[in-house]
């Protein structure tokens, strides 16, 4: 497969997977802010904050707010132009991408994603939103998921489905420990807070059924990071990854081929032999902000291992290579 | 409507027609909001230049099918067949023997001055001698319902995806009509495309491995890039996905580098190579020309192909036709004079206002003054450049292109100026498949048909005898 094809794979569904965990998180807080709106506990300021911090988009919206006063949070993540990680953006670049692996995708995928794509640039996306955010959101998610769906039973489960999934689960396993990180930013969440945090990564239900109901920082900790069994939790994700990376490059699971694969591997490692209070001793955020930087670590040497290559540093910066490349991509035609 | 000068309804547009007629205005929505979505959910769209960031946008479709009765389908091949012939003689001649120029047919001026002329080609010899592999000739008819050759485009033509999703799109607007008329099928072009690349694969006794070479995804016709390579399974490649070295040149893939034999590359000569060619392309693959000329590597259509469809040589053809294959040509050319010489460029000078002026080298309709609606200043400006440079500049008359029935605004069915882009395919044998791209002027009036400039497109049916 195409080095660049193999990217725009793995970025395709990183984006998505992103869109889908962004839908997720501000409905649940959405939904959270109208209880709150009710008491008239808490001002929308310190609701809104901890998703902002969430999704690290604390600077762009401060920098948005100062040309626009009453910058709406929701919007801001949903829809806003200045955000390069909206939901509107992320599908946008998932279409992209898959534009540019085409031929690697199927019909169903195009269709869907391009309407989706379509959708969301339209004003009446923006209507729905503003009359029933919860559709709103549930059509994001549904497409996701529909999305997934079809990447499963549309196409070869070959080399790109493997780069598909890793995207998927790297970007997943990212998406899980910045709900984690959040409540270790609130301190002592409540248990509001925690089904917050459980239903912003669907996983209400399959938290009761593992703790039964036991609303804890520790439990909920536990679940999403150790679950064995619980497709978001970042164990879960690492192991998936570690499975796609090593079909990708047909190395024995117990072995490592390239940097990308040992340092999933190390990750794993790490989770399956850790419990809740390496966490508590280590401090909550610290090592939450560990995870999240090796999953950086294995994203930039899974590029480097299969994208690039050693010999092609350019000289030209690739804001600059970009540019030029696409005024001479227009000059084509006959 | 669907009739010739004299009123009188062409046969073959019988049913047609009151099929039309029977729609109502609800149900003719229908059927365009029908296709259009399809279109744009299916992302058939094309960009629009001239904007920061390339909108994308449909090309217009009009769902009244032209129709093409087999005795013309025939003519058209023929001439066609001809002309691709004539066309790839000329290019082995000129860069080898050079004998039309010996001769005194063509001046050496017209070869060598053209802007697409490539000295690096000079006594290489390319596989199959084929020189054109894929060729899109615009076609219009006059008032006298004759075909006639409008322009060759023999480098990186584009169009005959539009030409293949027109046709689902009528198949299912009226599934009805198409089988009653016994239209040709179309679908086989990407098949045969494929054939035509393999066809010259310098590895023998190997599966080919054929990519085709894009600009990248903000070029106009990616889509049709992306739908070609799709349909024929090939890799689509951009420059910086290959490689060469030591006069090979590879695909780089996740699991390592992969020989290429044929690419079929929709990039103009110009960025193919910044070793050869223009120095500050980023598109291209440094080394691929030394490749090719060293002939591991097989290009389509060839490097060169330019000085064959540049207009000036344009009108030399029909003498072509004359000297490599001794016969009359089927096709006419539209008359046409050539500002290099004295007497035309007077000729030019003094009519503007009747003629149409095209730059040599430009396509999409770019480069041109439409002498009887130009400005008197439009006149002045290219009376200017022609005198500064003829050899750039040709002249035709106006050609008053046929109509074609049109849904127009207000659903109002009216006439709008039409032409023929049919594509020719040059492998083992020559395939021309039945059909083409049929472009049709929206604006009332208007003689310019191409999607940058307010053009649409129709199904094209060939019937069966």
């Amino acid at each position: 497969m195409l080095s660049r094809v193999a990217n725009s794979l793995y970025w395709l569904s990183r984006y998505l997977e992103r869109a889908e965990n962004l839908a997720r998180l501000v409905d649940v807080n959405r939904y959270d802010a109208l209880d709150a709106a009710d008491t008239g506990k808490e001002d929308s300021d310190t609701l809104w904050r901890p998703l902002l911090y969430a999704t690290c988009s604390e600077e762009v919206y401060n920098a948005a707010k100062t040309a626009k006063d009453d910058l709406d949070v929701g919007w801001f993540i949903t829809f806003s132009p200045n955000n390069p990680d909206s939901i509107r953006q992320s599908v946008a670049q998932a279409r992209e991408n898959a534009r540019m692996a085409r031929d690697q995708i199927s019909e169903e995928m195009w269709l869907e994603l391009n309407s989706i794509h379509l959708f969301l640039q339209s004003a009446k996306a923006e209507r729905l939103w503003r009359r029933q955010p919860e559709s709103f959101y549930r059509e994001i998610i549904k497409f996701c998921l529909l999305f997934e769906g079809l990447i499963d039973a549309t196409i070869l489960q070959d080399e790109g489905w493997n780069f598909i999934q890793a995207g998927k689960y790297l970007e997943r396993a990212d998406k899980t420990t910045r709900v984690l990180d959040m409540l270790a930013f609130m301190g002592d969440p409540d248990r509001g807070k925690l089904a917050s945090a459980l239903r912003s990564c669907s996983g209400f239900s399959a938290f009761r059924d593992e703790f039964r109901s036991d609303f804890t920082s520790r439990n909920v900790m536990s679940f999403l990071l150790f679950s064995q069994s619980f497709p978001r939790s970042v164990r879960f994700c690492l192991r998936q990854l570690d499975r796609h990376l090593h079909a990708i490059s047909g190395t024995p699971e117990d072995a490592y081929s390239n940097e990308a694969e040992r340092l999933t591997g190390s990750a794993l490692a790490q989770l399956n032999f850790s419990s809740v209070d390496n966490v508590w001793a280590a401090g909550q955020h610290q090592y939450i902000d560990g995870l999240q930087k090796q999953f950086n670590d294995i994203g930039q040497n899974i590029f480097e291992t299969y994208v690039l290559l050693p010999s092609e540093i350019r000289s030209v910066t690739r804001q600059e290579a970009w540019q030029l490349q696409w005024q001479q991509q227009q000059q084509q035609q006959q | 409507m669907f009739a010739n000068a004299d009123g009188r309804h062409f046969d073959h547009y019988q049913t047609l027609h009151e099929r039309f007629e029977s729609l109502g205005a609800t149900e003719l929505d229908e059927k365009r909001r029908l296709v259009e979505n399809g279109f744009l959910e299916q992302g058939i769209t094309f960009t629009v230049y001239g904007d920061d960031q390339g909108t994308e946008r449909i090309f217009p479709f009009d769902l009244i099918p032209r129709i093409i009765p087999d005795h013309e389908w025939q003519l058209i091949e023929k001439g066609l067949t001809q002309r691709i012939l004539a066309l790839n003689l000329f290019l082995h001649d000129i860069y080898h023997e050079r004998n039309i120029i010996k001769d005194g047919l063509v001046p050496e001026d017209v070869v060598v001055g053209a802007a697409h002329y490539r000295p690096e080609m000079v006594g290489v010899d390319v596989p199959q001698d084929i020189y054109i592999h894929i060729c899109g000739t615009d076609l219009i008819r006059n008032g006298e319902g004759r075909y006639l050759v409008l322009e060759d485009n023999g480098r990186c033509p584009s169009g005959v995806s539009y030409l293949l999703e027109n046709r689902e799109a009528m198949k299912r607007a009226f599934p009805g009509m198409y089988r009653q008329y016994r239209v040709r099928p179309v679908d086989n072009y990407p098949e045969l495309l494929l054939k035509t690349l393999q066809n010259l694969c310098p590895r023998p006794g190997q599966t080919p491995v054929c990519a085709l070479l894009t600009p990248g995804v903000y070029n106009s016709a990616y889509f049709e890039h992306t739908f070609l390579a799709r349909k024929m399974g090939i890799e689509i490649v951009e420059g910086s996905d290959l490689i060469a070295i030591d006069g090979y040149v590879y695909m780089r893939t996740t699991k390592g580098l992969v020989q290429v034999d044929v690419i079929y590359r929709r990039l103009d000569d110009d960025f193919l190579d910044p070793t050869v060619f223009r120095e500050d392309s980023v598109l291209g693959v440094p080394g691929i020309i030394d490749a090719y000329l060293r002939g591991n590597v097989a290009l389509a259509n060839a490097v060169g192909t330019g000085v064959a469809d540049d207009k000036v040589t344009y009108a030399f053809v029909p003498d072509m036709i004359r000297y490599y294959l001794d016969q009359d040509p089927i096709l006419e050319n539209v008359p046409t004079y050539l500002a290099w010489r004295e007497d035309d460029r007077k000729f030019i000078l003094e009519n503007l206002e009747k003629l149409v002026v095209k730059a040599a080298n430009e396509s999409g309709g770019y480069g041109m003054l439409m002498g009887p609606t130009s400005t008197s200043k439009e006149r002045e400006e290219f009376a200017a450049k022609i005198r500064r440079n003829p050899r750039n500049f040709i002249a035709q008359p106006v050609v008053s292109l046929s109509r074609h029935p049109t849904i127009c605004d207000e659903r109002q069915i009216e006439g709008r100026h039409v032409d023929l882009r049919p594509f020719i395919l040059y492998g083992k044998n020559i395939e021309i498949i039945p059909g083409g791209l049929t472009r049709v002027a929206l604006r009332k009036g208007s003689l310019v048909v191409n999607s940058s400039q307010g053009g649409g497109s129709k199904d094209t049916w060939v019937l069966y005898r």
